[in-house]
Protein backbone atom coordinates (compact mmCIF):
# COMPACT_ATOMS: atom_id res chain seq x y z
CA UNK A 1 0.00 0.00 0.00
CA UNK A 2 1.35 3.55 -0.87
CA UNK A 3 2.30 6.11 2.03
CA UNK A 4 0.89 9.44 1.57
CA UNK A 5 2.47 11.81 4.55
CA UNK A 6 0.80 14.91 5.11
CA UNK A 7 3.81 17.21 7.59
CA UNK A 8 2.72 20.78 9.74
CA UNK A 9 4.04 22.47 12.72
CA UNK A 10 2.46 20.29 14.81
CA UNK A 11 1.45 16.72 13.47
CA UNK A 12 -2.29 17.64 14.99
CA UNK A 13 -4.33 20.10 13.43
CA UNK A 14 -3.69 21.30 9.99
CA UNK A 15 -1.92 17.95 9.17
CA UNK A 16 -4.73 16.36 10.23
CA UNK A 17 -7.66 18.37 8.76
CA UNK A 18 -5.64 17.77 5.48
CA UNK A 19 -5.08 13.83 5.86
CA UNK A 20 -8.79 13.15 6.65
CA UNK A 21 -9.75 15.02 4.01
CA UNK A 22 -7.53 13.25 1.45
CA UNK A 23 -8.41 9.94 3.24
CA UNK A 24 -12.19 10.51 2.82
CA UNK A 25 -11.86 11.64 -0.83
CA UNK A 26 -9.45 8.44 -1.59
CA UNK A 27 -12.23 6.68 0.02
CA UNK A 28 -14.37 8.02 -2.11
CA UNK A 29 -12.91 6.76 -5.16
CA UNK A 30 -12.16 3.70 -3.62
CA UNK A 31 -8.28 4.05 -3.74
CA UNK A 32 -6.59 2.32 -0.86
CA UNK A 33 -3.39 4.00 0.35
CA UNK A 34 -2.51 5.21 3.85
CA UNK A 35 -2.80 8.88 4.88
CA UNK A 36 -0.49 10.20 7.60
CA UNK A 37 -0.15 13.32 9.87
CA UNK A 38 3.30 14.17 11.20
CA UNK A 39 5.34 16.60 12.10
CA UNK A 40 7.32 18.63 10.21
CA UNK A 41 10.01 18.12 12.85
CA UNK A 42 10.29 14.11 12.19
CA UNK A 43 9.93 14.22 8.45
CA UNK A 44 13.61 13.95 7.89
CA UNK A 45 13.53 10.37 9.89
CA UNK A 46 10.75 9.39 7.85
CA UNK A 47 10.73 10.39 4.71
CA UNK A 48 12.34 7.62 2.95
CA UNK A 49 9.32 5.65 3.97
CA UNK A 50 6.71 7.65 2.26
CA UNK A 51 5.73 7.44 -1.19
CA UNK A 52 4.11 10.61 -1.91
CA UNK A 53 4.65 14.60 0.60
CA UNK A 54 2.02 16.36 1.37
CA UNK A 55 3.77 19.89 1.42
CA UNK A 56 1.94 22.56 3.63
CA UNK A 57 4.60 24.82 4.95
CA UNK A 58 6.61 27.31 2.39
CA UNK A 59 10.42 27.11 2.98
CA UNK A 60 14.08 25.97 1.72
CA UNK A 61 13.52 22.04 2.50
CA UNK A 62 12.62 19.81 -0.47
CA UNK A 63 12.47 16.38 -0.88
CA UNK A 64 13.41 13.91 -3.54
CA UNK A 65 9.99 12.33 -3.53
CA UNK A 66 6.25 12.79 -5.50
CA UNK A 67 5.03 16.21 -3.89
CA UNK A 68 1.91 17.90 -3.77
CA UNK A 69 0.11 21.29 -2.05
CA UNK A 70 -1.26 20.68 0.66
CA UNK A 71 -2.91 24.46 1.41
CA UNK A 72 -5.85 23.65 -1.68
CA UNK A 73 -7.30 20.67 0.46
CA UNK A 74 -7.99 23.65 2.69
CA UNK A 75 -9.23 26.68 0.69
CA UNK A 76 -10.91 24.70 -2.01
CA UNK A 77 -9.41 26.54 -4.66
CA UNK A 78 -7.32 24.48 -7.48
CA UNK A 79 -8.03 21.25 -5.50
CA UNK A 80 -9.51 18.59 -8.01
CA UNK A 81 -5.93 19.70 -10.16
CA UNK A 82 -3.63 18.57 -7.08
CA UNK A 83 -6.20 15.85 -6.30
CA UNK A 84 -5.66 14.64 -9.81
CA UNK A 85 -1.65 14.72 -9.53
CA UNK A 86 -1.88 12.49 -5.81
CA UNK A 87 -3.82 9.87 -8.20
CA UNK A 88 -1.49 9.60 -10.57
CA UNK A 89 1.69 9.65 -8.23
CA UNK A 90 -0.35 6.37 -6.64
CA UNK A 91 -0.36 4.72 -9.67
CA UNK B 1 -38.46 15.97 33.40
CA UNK B 2 -36.25 17.16 30.40
CA UNK B 3 -33.67 18.74 32.94
CA UNK B 4 -33.39 15.14 34.76
CA UNK B 5 -32.65 13.20 31.71
CA UNK B 6 -30.02 16.54 30.64
CA UNK B 7 -28.36 16.35 33.88
CA UNK B 8 -28.26 13.10 33.92
CA UNK B 9 -26.47 12.82 30.59
CA UNK B 10 -24.25 15.44 31.48
CA UNK B 11 -23.45 13.61 34.36
CA UNK B 12 -22.14 10.65 32.66
CA UNK B 13 -19.43 12.82 31.52
CA UNK B 14 -17.69 14.52 28.85
CA UNK B 15 -16.05 11.26 27.59
CA UNK B 16 -19.73 9.63 27.20
CA UNK B 17 -21.65 12.64 26.51
CA UNK B 18 -19.88 14.46 23.73
CA UNK B 19 -19.69 11.14 21.26
CA UNK B 20 -23.31 10.55 21.84
CA UNK B 21 -23.95 14.37 20.83
CA UNK B 22 -21.38 13.61 17.63
CA UNK B 23 -23.14 10.84 16.58
CA UNK B 24 -26.39 12.01 16.47
CA UNK B 25 -25.10 15.92 14.78
CA UNK B 26 -23.15 13.37 12.35
CA UNK B 27 -26.53 11.25 10.98
CA UNK B 28 -28.32 14.44 11.25
CA UNK B 29 -25.84 15.82 8.86
CA UNK B 30 -26.44 12.47 6.59
CA UNK B 31 -23.09 11.05 7.63
CA UNK B 32 -22.72 7.18 7.11
CA UNK B 33 -24.27 5.86 10.44
CA UNK B 34 -20.68 3.49 10.15
CA UNK B 35 -18.38 6.81 9.94
CA UNK B 36 -20.66 8.46 12.65
CA UNK B 37 -20.21 6.03 15.17
CA UNK B 38 -16.53 5.94 14.58
CA UNK B 39 -15.78 9.80 14.90
CA UNK B 40 -18.15 9.80 18.17
CA UNK B 41 -16.24 6.64 19.67
CA UNK B 42 -12.91 8.41 18.35
CA UNK B 43 -13.87 11.53 20.50
CA UNK B 44 -14.62 9.63 23.63
CA UNK B 45 -11.16 7.74 23.10
CA UNK B 46 -9.34 10.95 22.60
CA UNK B 47 -10.92 12.40 26.12
CA UNK B 48 -9.94 9.35 27.75
CA UNK B 49 -6.71 9.23 26.16
CA UNK B 50 -6.05 12.64 27.16
CA UNK B 51 -7.05 12.35 30.59
CA UNK B 52 -4.65 8.93 30.67
CA UNK B 53 -1.32 11.03 29.37
CA UNK B 54 -2.19 13.87 31.37
CA UNK B 55 -2.49 11.95 34.73
CA UNK B 56 0.61 9.85 34.11
CA UNK B 57 2.73 13.14 33.20
CA UNK B 58 0.64 15.04 36.19
CA UNK B 59 1.85 12.07 38.53
CA UNK B 60 5.24 12.02 37.26
CA UNK B 61 5.81 15.27 37.66
CA UNK B 62 3.99 16.62 40.75
CA UNK B 63 5.94 15.08 43.19
CA UNK B 64 9.02 16.35 41.48
CA UNK B 65 7.60 19.98 41.58
CA UNK B 66 6.99 19.66 45.15
CA UNK B 67 10.41 18.69 46.23
CA UNK B 68 11.97 21.24 43.71
CA UNK B 69 9.58 23.96 45.88
CA UNK B 70 11.20 22.53 48.88
CA UNK B 71 15.19 22.34 47.91
CA UNK B 72 15.16 25.58 45.92
CA UNK B 73 12.05 28.25 47.56
CA UNK B 74 10.81 29.16 44.36
CA UNK B 75 6.61 28.62 44.05
CA UNK B 76 6.30 26.45 41.24
CA UNK B 77 2.70 25.05 41.91
CA UNK B 78 1.64 25.04 39.11
CA UNK B 79 2.62 23.37 35.86
CA UNK B 80 2.53 23.96 32.15
CA UNK B 81 0.76 20.70 30.48
CA UNK B 82 0.63 22.44 26.95
CA UNK B 83 -2.05 23.27 24.99
CA UNK B 84 -3.44 20.02 23.84
CA UNK B 85 -5.04 18.79 27.34
CA UNK B 86 -6.10 22.10 27.49
CA UNK B 87 -8.45 21.82 24.11
CA UNK B 88 -9.88 18.66 25.75
CA UNK B 89 -10.58 20.62 28.69
CA UNK B 90 -12.27 23.13 26.43
CA UNK B 91 -14.16 21.02 24.48
CA UNK B 92 -15.76 19.38 27.38
CA UNK B 93 -17.56 22.62 28.90
CA UNK B 94 -21.28 22.00 28.78
CA UNK B 95 -21.77 25.04 26.10
CA UNK B 96 -18.76 24.03 23.94
CA UNK B 97 -19.97 22.95 20.73
CA UNK B 98 -22.71 26.03 20.73
CA UNK B 99 -19.80 27.83 19.72
CA UNK B 100 -19.35 26.36 16.27
CA UNK B 101 -22.92 27.83 15.17
CA UNK B 102 -21.98 31.11 17.03
CA UNK B 103 -18.27 31.21 14.90
CA UNK B 104 -20.29 30.27 11.56
CA UNK B 105 -23.34 32.13 11.62
CA UNK B 106 -20.85 35.02 12.88
CA UNK B 107 -18.18 34.82 9.77
CA UNK B 108 -21.09 34.34 7.35
CA UNK B 109 -22.82 37.82 8.20
CA UNK B 110 -19.99 40.02 8.50
CA UNK B 111 -18.62 38.52 4.75
CA UNK B 112 -22.32 39.09 4.25
CA UNK B 113 -22.22 42.49 5.34
CA UNK B 114 -18.70 43.15 3.46
CA UNK B 115 -17.03 44.31 6.57
CA UNK B 116 -14.27 41.45 6.07
CA UNK B 117 -12.89 39.50 3.22
CA UNK B 118 -12.01 36.44 5.03
CA UNK B 119 -13.70 33.07 5.36
CA UNK B 120 -11.81 31.26 8.81
CA UNK B 121 -11.96 27.66 7.73
CA UNK B 122 -10.02 26.73 10.85
CA UNK B 123 -12.54 25.16 12.86
CA UNK B 124 -10.29 23.24 14.81
CA UNK B 125 -9.35 26.08 16.56
CA UNK B 126 -12.99 27.01 18.06
CA UNK B 127 -11.67 25.74 21.47
CA UNK B 128 -9.81 28.75 21.62
CA UNK B 129 -12.44 31.17 21.71
CA UNK B 130 -14.36 28.24 24.16
CA UNK B 131 -11.29 28.56 26.27
CA UNK B 132 -11.64 32.56 26.58
CA UNK B 133 -15.53 31.91 27.36
CA UNK B 134 -14.51 29.15 29.87
CA UNK B 135 -11.98 31.89 31.26
CA UNK B 136 -14.67 34.70 30.90
CA UNK B 137 -17.55 32.83 32.64
CA UNK B 138 -15.55 31.76 35.38
CA UNK B 139 -14.16 34.78 36.63
CA UNK B 140 -17.15 36.86 35.74
CA UNK B 141 -20.05 34.16 36.64
CA UNK B 142 -21.71 34.55 33.18
CA UNK B 143 -21.91 32.35 30.24
CA UNK B 144 -23.91 35.10 28.50
CA UNK B 145 -20.30 36.99 29.25
CA UNK B 146 -17.96 34.08 28.17
CA UNK B 147 -19.96 34.66 25.08
CA UNK B 148 -19.57 38.23 24.57
CA UNK B 149 -15.98 37.92 24.93
CA UNK B 150 -15.72 34.59 22.58
CA UNK B 151 -17.73 36.83 20.09
CA UNK B 152 -15.26 39.58 20.38
CA UNK B 153 -12.30 37.53 19.59
CA UNK B 154 -13.74 36.00 16.76
CA UNK B 155 -14.27 39.29 14.85
CA UNK B 156 -10.60 40.49 16.03
CA UNK B 157 -9.72 37.51 14.14
CA UNK B 158 -10.83 37.99 11.10
CA UNK B 159 -10.21 41.65 11.18
CA UNK B 160 -6.64 40.85 12.24
CA UNK B 161 -6.26 38.19 9.72
CA UNK B 162 -7.49 40.21 6.75
CA UNK B 163 -5.01 43.49 7.59
CA UNK B 164 -1.63 40.69 8.15
CA UNK B 165 -2.94 38.80 4.83
CA UNK B 166 -0.51 40.56 2.63
CA UNK B 167 2.70 40.75 5.35
CA UNK B 168 1.87 36.88 5.44
CA UNK B 169 1.97 36.33 1.55
CA UNK B 170 5.26 38.61 1.86
CA UNK B 171 7.08 36.31 4.04
CA UNK B 172 5.51 33.07 2.77
CA UNK B 173 5.00 33.08 -0.24
CA UNK B 174 1.19 31.07 -0.25
CA UNK B 175 -1.38 33.68 -2.26
CA UNK B 176 -5.47 33.58 -1.24
CA UNK B 177 -4.63 32.49 2.40
CA UNK B 178 -4.37 34.40 5.89
CA UNK B 179 -3.80 33.08 9.35
CA UNK B 180 -6.86 33.85 11.67
CA UNK B 181 -5.30 32.04 14.34
CA UNK B 182 -6.35 34.05 18.18
CA UNK B 183 -2.54 34.13 18.53
CA UNK B 184 -2.31 36.85 16.26
CA UNK B 185 -4.06 39.38 18.78
CA UNK B 186 -0.56 39.51 20.04
CA UNK B 187 0.31 41.64 16.66
CA UNK B 188 -1.59 44.27 18.13
CA UNK B 189 0.37 44.76 21.26
CA UNK B 190 3.80 43.91 19.54
CA UNK B 191 3.25 46.35 17.20
CA UNK B 192 4.15 49.63 19.09
CA UNK B 193 7.13 47.68 20.68
CA UNK B 194 8.44 46.85 17.35
CA UNK B 195 7.72 50.77 15.89
CA UNK B 196 10.58 51.57 19.06
CA UNK B 197 12.57 49.56 17.79
CA UNK B 198 13.09 51.28 14.94
CA UNK B 199 14.89 53.84 16.92
CA UNK B 200 17.75 51.21 17.63
CA UNK B 201 20.54 51.69 14.59
CA UNK B 202 21.37 48.34 12.56
CA UNK B 203 18.01 46.68 13.95
CA UNK B 204 16.36 48.43 10.97
CA UNK B 205 17.36 46.20 8.19
CA UNK B 206 19.38 43.18 9.53
CA UNK B 207 19.62 40.02 7.53
CA UNK B 208 20.11 36.78 8.68
CA UNK B 209 20.46 33.36 7.64
CA UNK B 210 18.03 31.08 10.36
CA UNK B 211 18.17 28.07 7.76
CA UNK B 212 21.55 26.87 8.91
CA UNK B 213 21.45 27.81 12.39
CA UNK B 214 18.13 25.67 12.44
CA UNK B 215 20.04 22.98 10.85
CA UNK B 216 22.49 23.11 14.15
CA UNK B 217 19.80 23.64 17.06
CA UNK B 218 16.81 22.22 15.28
CA UNK B 219 17.07 19.06 17.91
CA UNK B 220 16.12 20.76 20.41
CA UNK B 221 12.93 21.72 18.92
CA UNK B 222 12.14 18.59 19.50
CA UNK B 223 9.16 17.22 21.64
CA UNK B 224 11.75 14.02 23.04
CA UNK B 225 14.36 15.78 23.33
CA UNK B 226 12.84 18.84 25.29
CA UNK B 227 11.29 16.76 27.65
CA UNK B 228 13.90 14.87 28.64
CA UNK B 229 16.38 17.88 29.34
CA UNK B 230 13.91 19.99 31.13
CA UNK B 231 12.40 16.96 33.00
CA UNK B 232 16.38 16.15 33.69
CA UNK B 233 17.28 19.25 35.34
CA UNK B 234 14.09 19.81 37.41
CA UNK B 235 14.62 16.11 38.92
CA UNK B 236 18.39 16.67 39.54
CA UNK B 237 17.61 20.61 40.92
CA UNK B 238 14.87 18.89 42.99
CA UNK B 239 17.69 16.44 44.45
CA UNK B 240 16.67 13.40 43.09
CA UNK B 241 19.54 10.96 42.62
CA UNK B 242 21.03 11.09 38.98
CA UNK B 243 18.88 7.46 38.32
CA UNK B 244 15.80 8.58 39.41
CA UNK B 245 16.03 11.87 37.32
CA UNK B 246 17.39 9.95 34.49
CA UNK B 247 14.03 8.15 34.71
CA UNK B 248 11.80 11.18 35.51
CA UNK B 249 13.28 12.90 32.40
CA UNK B 250 12.19 9.69 30.10
CA UNK B 251 8.92 9.76 31.35
CA UNK B 252 8.36 13.76 30.82
CA UNK B 253 9.41 12.81 27.71
CA UNK B 254 6.90 10.32 26.92
CA UNK B 255 4.44 12.35 27.82
CA UNK B 256 5.19 15.21 25.78
CA UNK B 257 5.60 13.06 22.98
CA UNK B 258 1.66 11.32 23.65
CA UNK B 259 0.04 14.53 24.08
CA UNK B 260 -0.21 15.49 20.47
CA UNK B 261 -0.83 11.97 19.51
CA UNK B 262 -3.91 11.97 21.48
CA UNK B 263 -4.52 15.55 20.34
CA UNK B 264 -4.60 14.42 16.92
CA UNK B 265 -7.30 11.88 17.73
CA UNK B 266 -9.57 15.35 18.67
CA UNK B 267 -8.67 16.22 15.14
CA UNK B 268 -9.30 12.83 13.81
CA UNK B 269 -13.30 13.01 15.26
CA UNK B 270 -14.23 16.09 14.39
CA UNK B 271 -12.84 16.31 10.91
CA UNK B 272 -16.17 14.95 9.34
CA UNK B 273 -18.25 17.95 10.83
CA UNK B 274 -15.41 20.75 10.48
CA UNK B 275 -14.98 19.66 7.08
CA UNK B 276 -18.54 19.63 5.83
CA UNK B 277 -18.70 23.04 8.04
CA UNK B 278 -16.08 24.43 5.73
CA UNK B 279 -17.66 23.69 2.18
CA UNK B 280 -21.04 25.04 3.21
CA UNK B 281 -19.20 28.04 4.39
CA UNK B 282 -17.18 28.07 1.10
CA UNK B 283 -20.08 27.04 -1.08
CA UNK B 284 -22.04 29.85 0.15
CA UNK B 285 -18.89 32.52 -1.11
CA UNK B 286 -17.38 30.78 -4.35
CA UNK B 287 -18.44 34.16 -6.23
CA UNK B 288 -16.50 36.31 -4.38
CA UNK B 289 -12.42 36.84 -4.21
CA UNK B 290 -12.17 35.95 -0.29
CA UNK B 291 -9.18 35.30 1.60
CA UNK B 292 -8.89 31.81 3.31
CA UNK B 293 -8.20 31.99 7.01
CA UNK B 294 -6.54 29.05 7.80
CA UNK B 295 -4.40 27.88 11.62
CA UNK B 296 -0.74 29.17 11.67
CA UNK B 297 0.61 26.18 10.48
CA UNK B 298 1.36 26.84 6.75
CA UNK B 299 4.01 29.32 8.32
CA UNK B 300 6.27 26.57 10.56
CA UNK B 301 8.57 26.61 7.48
CA UNK B 302 10.21 29.73 8.44
CA UNK B 303 13.48 28.59 9.91
CA UNK B 304 13.46 32.04 12.05
CA UNK B 305 10.44 30.88 14.33
CA UNK B 306 12.35 27.35 15.56
CA UNK B 307 15.41 29.33 16.25
CA UNK B 308 14.09 31.64 18.26
CA UNK B 309 11.36 29.53 20.06
CA UNK B 310 14.45 27.32 21.08
CA UNK B 311 17.05 30.28 22.03
CA UNK B 312 13.92 31.25 24.14
CA UNK B 313 14.01 28.71 26.36
CA UNK B 314 16.66 29.34 28.96
CA UNK B 315 15.05 32.88 28.94
CA UNK B 316 11.99 31.36 29.72
CA UNK B 317 13.06 29.39 32.81
CA UNK B 318 15.36 32.76 33.75
CA UNK B 319 11.84 34.81 33.52
CA UNK B 320 9.99 31.59 35.29
CA UNK B 321 12.32 31.47 38.37
CA UNK B 322 12.60 36.05 38.68
CA UNK B 323 8.57 36.15 38.59
CA UNK B 324 7.92 33.94 40.90
CA UNK B 325 10.59 35.49 43.43
CA UNK B 326 8.64 38.76 42.97
CA UNK B 327 5.38 36.90 43.12
CA UNK B 328 3.89 37.71 39.66
CA UNK B 329 3.88 33.55 38.56
CA UNK B 330 4.09 30.76 39.59
CA UNK B 331 3.86 28.31 36.49
CA UNK B 332 6.92 26.46 35.87
CA UNK B 333 7.05 26.21 31.85
CA UNK B 334 7.19 21.97 30.66
CA UNK B 335 4.91 20.98 27.95
CA UNK B 336 4.88 24.54 25.93
CA UNK B 337 7.97 25.79 26.85
CA UNK B 338 8.98 25.57 23.09
CA UNK B 339 6.91 28.57 22.61
CA UNK B 340 6.00 28.63 19.01
CA UNK B 341 3.32 30.95 20.15
CA UNK B 342 4.82 34.20 21.18
CA UNK B 343 6.82 33.80 17.77
CA UNK B 344 4.65 33.81 15.04
CA UNK B 345 2.75 36.91 15.78
CA UNK B 346 6.36 38.34 16.09
CA UNK B 347 7.16 36.96 12.69
CA UNK B 348 4.46 38.62 11.28
CA UNK B 349 4.92 42.12 12.83
CA UNK B 350 8.44 42.42 11.93
CA UNK B 351 7.98 40.67 8.76
CA UNK B 352 10.49 37.88 9.39
CA UNK B 353 13.13 39.94 11.01
CA UNK B 354 15.32 37.25 13.19
CA UNK B 355 16.78 39.25 15.66
CA UNK B 356 13.50 41.72 16.20
CA UNK B 357 11.62 38.67 16.65
CA UNK B 358 13.72 37.28 19.18
CA UNK B 359 13.52 40.72 21.12
CA UNK B 360 9.84 41.09 21.01
CA UNK B 361 9.43 37.01 21.73
CA UNK B 362 12.09 37.96 25.31
CA UNK B 363 10.02 41.39 25.97
CA UNK B 364 6.44 39.59 25.53
CA UNK B 365 7.48 36.46 27.53
CA UNK B 366 6.27 37.74 30.89
CA UNK B 367 2.91 38.02 29.60
CA UNK B 368 2.53 34.37 29.44
CA UNK B 369 3.89 33.95 32.47
CA UNK B 370 1.31 36.19 34.53
CA UNK B 371 -1.67 34.90 32.18
CA UNK B 372 -1.32 31.76 32.68
CA UNK B 373 -0.24 31.90 36.26
CA UNK B 374 -3.33 33.75 36.86
CA UNK B 375 -5.75 31.44 35.15
CA UNK B 376 -4.46 28.35 36.84
CA UNK B 377 -6.98 28.33 39.30
CA UNK B 378 -9.79 28.34 36.66
CA UNK B 379 -8.16 26.12 35.17
CA UNK B 380 -7.24 23.56 37.68
CA UNK B 381 -11.19 23.55 38.66
CA UNK B 382 -12.47 23.09 34.97
CA UNK B 383 -9.70 19.98 35.09
CA UNK B 384 -10.78 18.38 37.79
CA UNK B 385 -14.38 18.65 36.64
CA UNK B 386 -13.90 16.68 33.66
CA UNK B 387 -11.26 14.19 34.21
CA UNK B 388 -10.40 11.73 36.41
CA UNK B 389 -7.24 13.17 37.36
CA UNK B 390 -6.25 13.81 40.67
CA UNK B 391 -4.55 17.13 41.44
CA UNK B 392 -3.71 17.58 44.87
CA UNK B 393 -4.98 20.95 47.05
CA UNK B 394 -1.92 23.67 46.14
CA UNK B 395 -1.15 22.14 43.30
CA UNK B 396 -2.46 23.10 40.31
CA UNK B 397 -2.04 23.06 36.20
CA UNK B 398 -2.11 26.04 33.25
CA UNK B 399 -0.88 26.18 29.93
CA UNK B 400 2.39 28.45 29.57
CA UNK B 401 1.50 29.20 25.70
CA UNK B 402 -1.79 30.89 26.55
CA UNK B 403 -2.49 32.31 22.80
CA UNK B 404 -3.38 35.84 23.40
CA UNK B 405 -2.50 36.61 27.46
CA UNK B 406 -3.29 40.31 27.16
CA UNK B 407 -6.40 39.95 25.20
CA UNK B 408 -7.95 37.32 27.53
CA UNK B 409 -6.69 38.61 30.87
CA UNK B 410 -8.07 42.45 29.78
CA UNK B 411 -11.19 40.66 28.43
CA UNK B 412 -11.92 38.60 31.75
CA UNK B 413 -10.93 40.77 34.37
CA UNK B 414 -12.19 44.27 32.34
CA UNK B 415 -15.66 42.43 31.92
CA UNK B 416 -15.79 41.10 35.85
CA UNK B 417 -15.32 45.11 36.77
CA UNK B 418 -11.88 45.16 37.88
CA UNK B 419 -10.59 48.12 37.07
CA UNK B 420 -6.93 46.92 35.93
CA UNK B 421 -8.93 44.83 33.08
CA UNK B 422 -10.59 48.09 31.97
CA UNK B 423 -7.89 50.08 31.65
CA UNK B 424 -6.41 47.26 29.87
CA UNK B 425 -9.27 47.31 27.70
CA UNK B 426 -8.14 51.00 26.75
CA UNK B 427 -5.11 50.29 25.86
CA UNK B 428 -5.79 47.41 23.55
CA UNK B 429 -8.58 49.76 21.60
CA UNK B 430 -5.60 52.32 21.32
CA UNK B 431 -3.06 50.00 20.26
CA UNK B 432 -5.32 48.25 17.96
CA UNK B 433 -6.15 51.56 16.16
CA UNK B 434 -2.71 51.98 15.59
CA UNK B 435 -2.04 48.76 14.19
CA UNK B 436 -4.79 48.79 11.77
CA UNK B 437 -3.20 52.15 10.72
CA UNK B 438 0.89 50.83 10.89
CA UNK B 439 -1.01 48.02 8.69
CA UNK B 440 -2.50 49.65 5.97
CA UNK B 441 0.47 51.78 5.48
CA UNK B 442 2.37 48.93 5.17
CA UNK B 443 0.19 47.13 3.07
CA UNK B 444 0.39 49.82 0.60
CA UNK B 445 3.77 49.88 0.16
CA UNK B 446 4.32 45.84 -0.31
Amino acid sequence: MKKIVVACGSGVATSQTIASKIDSMLQDEGIKASVEAVDIKSLDNIIDQVDVYVKIVSGPTNYDIPTINGIPFLTGMGRDAEFEKLKEYLK
Amino acid sequence: MFADILNYILDLGAAIFLPIIMIILGLIMKMKPRKAIIAGLTLGVAFTGMNLVLGFMFDTISPVAQEFVKNTGIQFNTIDVGWSPMSAISWAWPYALLMFPVQIVLNIIILALNKTNVLNVDLWNVWGKIFTATMVAAITNSVILGFAAAIVQIILELKIGELNQKQIYEVTKIPGVTCTHYMTLQCVIMNPVNKLLDFIPGLKDSKMNADKLKDKIGIFGENSVMGFIIGGIIALVAGYTVKDSLNIAIKVATALVLFPMVAKLFMQALAPIADAAGEYMKKKFKDREIFIGLDWPFMAGQSEIWVVAILLVPLELLFAILMSKMGLSNILPLAGIVNIIVVVPALIVTGGNLIRMLILSIIFTPFYLFVSSSFAPFVTDLARKVGTINIPDGQMISYFGVEAPFFRWIISNGLAGDILGIIGMIIFAVCYYFFVKEMKKRNANL
